[in-house]
């Protein structure tokens, strides 16, 4: 009787490990690499022409991309949040010439150039700080005396 | 919540009951049970709390951060009477002094806030975990913030209350010139009991480069008001790790920050620190962590769990990254970690696992206490931060946790969002619930979401653990967690689902 217990319980603690074992697996399969920093180090230029305009693409990092057609081929563009753009009166179509400034990443292995700089004909924005990160949230932060005055006067309740 | 929203969540929750009426027939059924009785109600919000938040706002025509903290006083009955905050808005730092306001309070825990100052009124939704403490966010249109908020002790509005060691973590932005960066700092100080700072140590994570633990720079101070605000709201200022703040007095063990080196923002809370000498030992067993911030890609936020040997050994690593939308989880390889704690034993260390595939991840912590710290991480460009908790040292079932929880969850899909609701977990790991949440990019609030899904326990439960959460908006929502269980009241999720990065903790109500 001891005995048979002590081997449900092992029968039990192997099952347990089994499950515990392929739980793992399952996490491990759903996993992907970790996605790498931005080198401020080795930005590029990418030029070319929107072939594809995505506000809320499903591929990450999360957000607006644009997927550019340059004399190498495709080059997937990362420009954070689209309420940014559309804030900043800033669009792309199909067909439009355009110029970004960033740095290559692996993205789930693949490669996407997070954008730093954004052109667009004459128009210009900056998307992410020189060290890589998001202005989506901060760029007012930098405001002038002259542009935090003009704000002041259209503030909501605080 | 408005009185529509409230009438449709009061039809919604009939609707059960009237289906059970009708399936039983005839007049002899038996009465159906009583709802439980209300949990809360606008008597569990009296006294003076300290809140702080941090979110989103128009400012521009751009979404922009800001940060506040500040103390209301709630007279039970559905009336702010008082109150005063400290904000960090795009165009400065102001200090506004509360005029009035509302709130209310259902059955659950749930309610609205609404606080009115000189430039006008701002709404809130509000869960209450207890009488003295609740989570809280932002609902107006392109304004959107979460945070929490605690009951004050008036007896500690005053210096020597604030005394002995405190542990502090605050986020935030760091604007230097026109270059702006998110920016953590995370530290310890001890506090005179006359305003005075000394022994302040901090580890700051600006734009991706870590400071390694420094002293604080000369003139740090943290002193309540003389004006008046110290005695009566509990409002201090400090210079702390160099950087200037206000703050509030939750009591003697707690203090709510809000950063006024404008253009910078910051705000955290700072914690009374446990009066022992820290070494290795004193982190031994299972903790578990819940950080979150930014990196280049955008939002990012981590939970998982570690075991500490006493020794500076760690095993059984695992976790889960959303990097704006790159799912990380720990192990994938094989992994290894260590751990130091600062030789001068104010609490101070660091903490380093290699995964062989997935790379090495570096933290540095101040321990608040053996069972609790503030944690910064502070490899591969990543700024975020947050806390590790002491696991439960038994096993954890669906059954232990069966109960009725807070929600508090933020983080970013295409903008910020905030969300503040309250659920029940049953015995076997269902979830039923309501949620208010604010989308900021969209400029749409919601209200009295309703919220099912269920909780499945792996293994002992103090691993990783799936936690699915439908949200019943149009179109249907399905959010996707790993949740680490910390104990019995407390569970950290974080989300894996590539279209937002969301977490935040369940947190057990009476």
């Amino acid at each position: 009787m001891k005995i048979e217990m002590m081997m449900g319980c092992a029968a039990l603690a192997g099952l347990m490990t089994l499950a515990n074992t392929a739980d793992a697996q399952e996490r491990v399969s759903r996993a992907s690499p970790r996605a790498a920093a931005y080198d401020a180090n080795h930005e590029v230029v990418v030029q070319g022409t929107v072939l594809e305009y995505l506000e809320n693409s499903t591929l990450p990092p999360i957000g607006t991309h644009v997927k550019v057609q340059t004399s190498s081929g495709t080059v997937d563009v990362h420009l954070g949040p689209s309420s940014y753009l559309h804030d900043s009166h800033f669009s792309f179509a199909s067909g439009d010439s355009v110029r970004f400034v960033g740095a290559m990443s692996s993205v789930d292995k693949r490669p996407v150039l997070l954008a730093r700089i954004a052109q667009k004909g004459g128009q210009a924005i900056a998307i992410r700080s020189t060290q890589g990160f998001l202005l989506a949230t901060g760029a007012t932060r930098s405001l002038s005396e002259k542009q935090r005055a003009q704000a002041s006067q259209k503030v909501t309740p605080r | 919540m408005n009185t529509q929203a409230k009438r449709l969540y009061l039809l919604l929750a009939l609707i059960p009951l009237l289906f059970l009426a009708a399936a039983c027939g005839g007049g002899s059924a038996p009465l159906p049970p009583p709802p439980p009785p209300a949990k809360f109600s606008n008597a569990s919000l009296a006294g003076q709390y300290a809140f702080s938040m941090t979110g989103s706002e128009l400012c521009a025509g751009v979404g922009s951060l800001f940060t506040r903290a500040g103390s209301f006083t709630a007279d039970g009955h559905g009336n702010i009477t008082t109150g005063l905050e400290d904000i960090n808005v795009c165009t400065g730092t102001a200090t506004l002094q509360f005029t009035g306001g509302k709130y209310s309070i259902d059955g659950d825990g749930r309610g609205t806030l609404q606080l009115t100052n000189s430039t006008g009124t701002t709404n809130y939704s509000i869960v209450l975990s207890s009488t003295t403490s609740g989570l809280v966010a932002q609902t107006d249109v392109n304004v959107t913030a979460s945070g929490s908020f605690q009951r004050q002790n008036p007896a500690a509005f005053l210096n020597a209350a604030i005394a002995g060691g405190y542990v502090f973590d605050f986020l935030g932005v760091d604007v230097n010139g026109s270059t702006v960066s998110p920016a953590s700092y995370v530290g310890r100080f001890d506090s005179d009991g006359r305003g005075g700072v000394t022994n302040g140590l901090f580890d700051s994570n600006i734009g991706g480069t870590p400071s390694g633990q420094q002293l604080f720079p000369g003139g740090a101070f943290c002193q309540l008001d003389t004006n008046g605000a110290g005695t009566t709201f509990g409002r201090g200022t400090a210079n702390i790790a160099g950087q200037s703040f206000a703050f509030y007095v939750v009591d003697a063990s707690r203090l709510k920050f809000n950063g006024i080196g404008f253009p910078s923002a910051l705000v955290g809370d700072a914690f009374a620190q446990q009066n022992i000498a820290f070494t290795a030992a004193s982190i031994t067993g299972g903790f578990a962590f819940l950080i979150g911030g930014s990196s280049p890609s955008g939002a990012i936020s981590t939970a998982g769990r570690f075991t500490a040997d006493g020794a500076g050994s760690l095993s059984s690593v695992v976790l889960d990254e959303n990097n704006s939308g790159t799912i990380t989880l720990l192990p994938n390889g094989t992994v290894t970690g260590m751990y130091t704690v600062d030789d001068n034993q104010f609490g101070g260390g660091s903490v380093t696992w290699t995964d062989t595939k997935s790379g090495t991840f570096s933290f540095v912590f101040y321990l608040i206490s053996s069972s609790q710290a503030v944690f910064q991480e502070i490899d591969s460009a990543i700024i975020s931060d947050g806390t590790f908790s002491a696991q439960t040292t038994t096993p954890i079932s669906s059954t232990a946790l069966a109960g009725d929880y807070v929600l508090g969850w933020n983080g970013a899909g295409s903008a910020e969002e905030d969300y503040v609701g309250q659920a029940s977990l049953s015995s076997s790991g269902g979830l039923t619930g309501m949620t208010d949440f604010n989308q900021f990019s969209t400029g749409r609030q919601f209200f009295n979401v309703l919220l099912n899904g269920n909780l499945s326990l792996g293994g002992d439960g103090t691993q990783a653990n799936d936690f699915t959460a439908n949200l019943q908006t149009n179109p249907a929502a399905t959010f996707h967690f790993t949740t680490y269980v910390v104990n019995q009241n407390t569970l950290f999720l974080v989300g894996v689902d590539t279209d937002r990065v969301i977490a935040g903790p369940l947190v057990r109500q009476p």
